[in-house]
């Protein structure tokens, strides 16, 4: 199968004109991104995200490496007819308001004028404007212009869609609203390409993570993979009394108690034998899954001080 | 359709520049600043001041006519330097860019909203013409076309030139060099003054060549504000002086957008 993102040893170095200072924005990045994927892609600021994002849509290009977007160079218009695009703090025309914006970009998208007809109440009401499409932009709250960026990145039914910080500035419901969003397009197939610092709303989302830090990648994988830490899995009971928790002990097990019950660490191994007799001796096991670490754990290991999540 | 809807929205842009509009109201606080000498003449004309008088007129409309044209020249080089600019300023760009968008379409797309701007401004110049003939009771006369096409080949000029040295330069950079090209090519014009080294007038006639010497365009050669006959022109004098300003823009705007093609397209 044909990689949807394909980064392949890809390095890049800003150089100003006066006085030649070379400042490396990336170097020998190397990743992949599949059909119907969810990545998210990490880094402090100044990690090299918005440099990536720009190569991947043929705004700058990169001193070396392959890059592949659908099979198609960077910047190449039938790559970019199928991707949706929502760049970090949307800019657009202020004296338009939202049904002109996106009866202009449906124009250059080229989308019948039919299908925008139809297609622009639909996304307005997706994203929640109703009422606000006649409103100019430039009077538009934040939160509300982003919002409007997503439904305009959607307008070409795009098979990839490129997400850089798309949740930025919108209130805790907003972000919501557009993880819902974006849950719909994963469960529809589409591939996101999702560049955020929300670690929590990552870890929900995607099925893929890319990190990077000071140009460099540090880790990318399946999301699964990387907080998976080993074959040890908790379980959850109520009622053990402390003889069992002292046998529980003695299989190697770390028993924590808790508000709600007790909580078992035990090895992958074992685990259906300490069911088979916590069920057996009466306790309620309410739980039973494997350990893994929050990606925000993972995201400060890796990077550290490198900056701000 | 690409082409279309990008010129438009830069058209409409244009409208709402503040930077133009304000420009658009000085020009016309001038322009009937300079109208008032012109009715007083008229109202002091007397049948024995009546050829002095219409001197003065003609001295005058000339004049504002003149400065309406270089004016226009100056607003062909700002807008075509701000077009892109504007974008880039507010990030707008990315946003169109990430559109199955070609940069040359865009940078095309932009200087043809521009050209519109300029369509309408010499559409005013020549109503302007017309007027201020008719206010100091003469007529124009010359060929209607003359008066549209020659100025806006001059105007695309100007305009190629700037949207060149835009996408390496700011905008008032851009501007201020259009401008000095302009004025170098007014000075290299021949004209009764020649240098008397042969490397000197080689020099000029070098840089006549090179520089946009837009004089060459000017539709006063063909333009007669007065009662006599109007200087008959050939039609092949018309097509070789519109094909070599046609040219030189052409030549310009492929310039430009062979550097846009190869600048960073980030918010600045």
């Amino acid at each position: 199968m044909t990689a949807t993102i394909e980064f392949n040893r890809v390095s890049k170095t800003y150089r100003r004109l006066l006085g030649g200072m070379r400042v490396p924005a990336l170097n020998d990045v190397s990743f992949q991104v599949m059909p119907g994927e969810v990545c998210g892609f990490l880094g402090p600021n100044g990690a090299g995200k918005t440099t990536s994002i720009s190569i991947l849509m043929g705004f700058i290009y990169a001193d070396w490496g392959r890059i592949r977007v659908l099979g198609h160079e960077p910047g190449d218009i039938s790559a970019k007819a199928r991707i949706g695009f929502v760049p970090e703090n949307f800019a657009f025309y202020k004296h338009l308001n939202a049904e002109k914006l996106l009866r202009f970009h449906a124009r250059i998208a080229g989308v019948a004028e039919d299908r925008t007809n139809a297609l622009i109440p639909e996304l307005i009401a997706k994203v929640k404007l109703n009422g606000y499409e006649k409103l100019k932009i430039g009077r538009y709250s934040r939160g509300m212009v982003q919002r409007l960026g997503i439904a305009q990145s959607l307008l070409a039914d795009p098979d990839l869609l490129v997400m850089d910080e798309p949740t930025s500035g919108l209130d805790p419901s907003g972000r919501k609203e557009v993880r819902d969003v974006i849950l719909s397009l994963k469960a529809s197939g589409k591939t996101i390409f999702l560049s955020s610092h929300l670690l929590a709303e990552v870890e929900q989302i995607c099925d893929q993570v890319v990190i990077v830090n000071r140009g460099h990648l540090v880790r990318t994988g399946a999301m699964q993979q990387l907080l998976a830490t080993g074959d040890q899995v908790e379980i959850l009971a109520s009622g053990v009394n402390e003889e069992v928790q002292l046998l529980l002990q003695e299989r190697g097990a770390t028993v924590e108690t808790l508000p709600s019950g007790v909580r078992i660490l035990v090895a992958g191994a074992y685990k259906r034998e300490i069911v088979e007799r916590l069920w057996a001796a009466g306790f309620d096991v309410l739980s039973l899954r494997p350990v893994k670490g929050s990606l925000e754990e993972l995201y400060m290991t890796l990077v550290g001080g490198g900056g701000a999540a | 359709m690409k082409l279309r809807t990008i010129a438009l929205n830069t058209f409409g842009i244009f409208l709402r520049d503040r930077l133009l509009i304000i420009f658009g109201a000085l020009f016309l606080c001038v322009i009937l600043l300079m109208m008032t000498p012109l009715l007083t003449l008229k109202g002091r004309t007397t049948a024995s001041n009546m050829e002095g008088m219409q001197a003065y007129v003609l001295q005058l409309v000339a004049m504002i006519m003149y400065m309406v044209s270089g004016a226009g020249s100056l607003l062909a080089a700002w807008a075509a330097a701000d077009a892109v600019h504007t974008e880039m300023k507010s990030g707008t760009i990315l946003a169109v860019m990430a559109r199955p968008v070609k940069r040359w379409e865009f940078m095309l797309g932009k200087y043809l909203g521009v050209l519109l701007l300029m369509a309408c401004y010499v559409v005013a110049m020549v109503g302007l013409s017309f007027l201020l003939a008719w206010i100091g009771g003469q007529r124009v006369q010359s060929t209607l076309w003359v008066l549209f096409v020659y100025p806006m080949v001059r105007y695309a000029i100007y305009a190629s030139l700037a949207a060149l040295v835009a996408t390496v330069a700011h905008p008032v950079i851009t501007w201020a060099f259009t401008l000095l090209l302009g004025v170098g090519a007014t000075i290299v014009a021949p004209g009764p003054d020649e240098p008397v080294s042969w490397i000197g007038r080689w020099i000029k006639t070098a840089l006549y060549y090179v520089l946009p010497s837009t004089n060459f365009l000017s539709e006063d050669r063909f333009l007669v504000i007065k009662h006599a006959a109007l200087r008959q022109t050939h039609w092949g004098e018309h097509a070789i002086t519109l094909l070599y300003g046609l040219d030189y823009a052409l030549v310009l705007l492929l310039l430009a957008m062979w550097s846009f093609h190869y600048r960073s397209l980030k918010r600045d």
